[in-house]
């Protein structure tokens, strides 16, 4: 009896510097994560029901306007012709790029896995211009494609590609498929890498032929790989906004070919100083980009991508 | 290691007999497509290179030598278009906000993956929640905020609304979890404070995370055009960053050229000098974040 009494003091200590160690702990803890916490609470949180919130007023470069809440802007947006507009040509230009990138990123990625000299070379040079900014590689794009530029010259034509209503869409188009292809190469070598080489012993011993081996065994092997470049490049495609503000000079012309929803957003803040509007497009655009993305995952990002 | 195991598939594909032949004439086909791919992606860079020493007459010239040789375009731009101020503002942005975002990010991640506190889940929740806040989102509430507390047309609402990323929080925290226990254990028994062990035991251990994010972080910023033109574009070209620089450029000069030409290798050379130096960090970098994150 004697002895428990004795112990109880220092277990006690014990349990109340323990305490103490888990209360130093947490208060580290909170010092630590307050400024990052901060950052995210007050530029991401906070903004994103700001943003909502502007959307149901008038709301100028000098902040709210008389008139109270509504729905009004979001009206004005959803019947903007201009709206429309930007949302066919992301949809055009997000159908058009993503199969492409992804058929460049895969062949470059066949290419490069191959056992060949320089392949570390060819490696660095096919993903460059990934990480090349998108401003230089645009002006370097329009120089090359201008009416008497190199392209022209060389197949002897004259269309100015990247400032023509017909062909500005897919001129960009070929431009990102171009620069992001090195990306989606380096995901596609991953996935070809982690593929198991007795996948490809027994097939050559059945005498298998490479195109056959690739479409029958590489290609399906690889839907992993597939599916998470189509759901990252393609999100990625829907926010564009850099190549058409340059190539247009922010005008999303000629005639609206370069009109993108983002391109939008800019605009109506910055163009006609209409934030209500701006806002209210940026609320709809999420909405769209995030049901797309639900949609996706539901069905084919299910597959081990997540 | 993964690299081998390719190598050993070509290898073993190339041991059976009879394909020798249609092996020699595989090679060759591959080696031409390569070629012509390789030139595709260098044919526009060294064009644009050689443009730059070209005056603006011979710009429109599909001819490989400059004739006349000249390097008016480079000073030209430099100090007439104030691309040398342009530089150095991206500079000083792409460092201090990589110097921020690696401190704070693997600060947070620190916290989130090895310090207990109530409502951590809670809190790591609202980390993973803000990348599902896209800029065109935030834009405007941030233009808002930012110019009533003065903060646009200068450097620090640039850097205050970049200070840190989900993303990188992320990495360096799955990073760090990666780490053994017995590091700090061993700090901790040698008396050390959380920063300390923070700073002294767990940094130097996630260098290569550290390596990989500096790397991406500096490229973001530096190629950064959105943000730039949101708080800058409206001001004075003396916070011009380097893109917003050469857009602007290219908006009222669009013939000139040479001029162009080379303010587009100044914006991309920095990038490529990091890049030719650490390809190993940009390369598993990219992988390791798209495939976690």
């Amino acid at each position: 009896m004697a002895t428990t009494t004795a112990s109880d003091a220092p277990l006690s200590r014990i349990r109340t510097s323990m305490l103490g160690a888990r209360l130093r702990e947490a208060g580290w803890g909170y010092a630590f994560a307050l400024a990052p916490i901060a950052v995210f609470g007050l530029f991401f949180i906070y903004p994103f029901g700001y943003a909502i919130y502007i959307s149901f007023f008038h709301w100028g470069i000098l902040g709210k306007q008389p008139g109270g809440a509504g729905t009004f802007n979001y009206a004005t947006v959803l019947h903007d012709p201009v709206f429309h507009t930007a949302l066919k040509n992301v949809a055009e230009y997000t159908v058009g790029v993503v199969p492409l990138e992804m058929a460049l990123g895969l062949s470059l990625a066949l290419v490069v896995n191959q056992k060949i000299r320089g392949r570390n070379f060819f490696r660095s040079a096919f993903y460059f211009p990934s990480i090349a900014s998108s401003v230089a590689i645009t002006t370097i794009a329009l120089y090359i494609f201008n009416s008497d530029g190199l392209f022209n010259r060389i197949i002897g034509s004259s269309t100015p590609w990247f400032t023509t209503a017909s062909t500005v869409t897919w001129a960009i188009v070929g431009l990102n498929a171009w620069t992001t292809s090195g990306t989606v190469m380096l995901f596609y070598l991953a996935a070809l890498q982690s593929i198991p080489t007795e996948v490809y012993e027994a097939a050559a011993l059945d005498g298998t032929g490479a195109w056959r081996t690739f479409w029958r065994i590489t290609f399906p092997l690889l839907k992993p790989a597939h599916f998470f470049v189509l759901v990252v490049f393609g999100i990625g495609a829907l926010k564009v906004f850099d190549q058409q503000f340059i190539v247009s000079g922010g005008s999303g012309g000629p005639n609206y070919s370069t009109f993108t929803p983002i391109l939008y957003v800019y605009n109506a803040a910055f163009q006609n100083f209409d934030f209500g509007v701006a806002a209210a497009a940026g609320v709809v655009y999420f909405v769209v980009i995030f049901v797309l993305t639900i949609i996706q995952r539901l069905t084919v990002g299910r597959q081990e991508i997540a | 290691m993964m690299l081998q195991t390719a190598a050993t598939a070509a290898t073993a594909e190339a041991y059976i007999p009879g394909r020798a032949r249609s092996e020699i004439a595989r090679k060759a086909f591959l080696y031409a497509i390569l070629l012509v791919v390789a030139a595709i992606f260098f044919v526009p860079f060294l064009w644009t290179l050689v443009t730059s020493f070209k005056t603006i007459p011979d710009s429109v010239n599909v001819t490989l030598i400059p004739h006349p040789w000249t390097t008016a375009a480079w000073h030209e731009i430099w100090t007439g278009y104030s691309f040398g101020t342009f530089f150095k503002n991206s500079i000083f942005l792409a460092v201090v906000v990589t110097a921020c975002n690696i401190f704070l990010g693997g600060l947070g991640g620190y916290a989130f993956a090895r310090l207990r506190f109530p409502g951590r889940e809670l809190l790591f929740l609202l980390v993973l929640g803000t990348l599902m806040v896209p800029d065109q989102l935030r834009l405007i509430p941030v233009y808002v905020m930012l110019t009533n507390w003065h903060l646009i047309g200068n450097f620090s609402g640039y850097i205050l609304i970049n200070l840190v990323t989900a993303t990188n929080l992320f990495f360096m925290r799955q990073y760090f979890l990666t780490i053994p226990r017995d590091f700090e254990e061993a700090a901790k028994l040698d008396g050390a404070s959380y920063f300390k062990t923070f700073w002294r035991v767990m940094l130097p251990l996630a260098l290569p995370a550290m390596s990989a994010l500096v790397i991406l972080q500096f490229q973001g910023t530096w190629n950064d055009f959105f943000w730039p033109l949101i708080l800058f574009g409206q001001g004075n070209p003396s916070h011009y960053t380097i893109q917003l620089g050469l857009a602007e450029l290219h908006f009222s000069y669009s013939t000139l050229w040479p001029q162009i030409c080379a303010g587009s290798i100044l914006a991309i050379l920095p990038i490529l000098v990091i890049f030719l130096v650490f390809q190993r960090y940009f390369i598993s970098g990219i992988v390791s974040a798209g495939v976690k994150g």
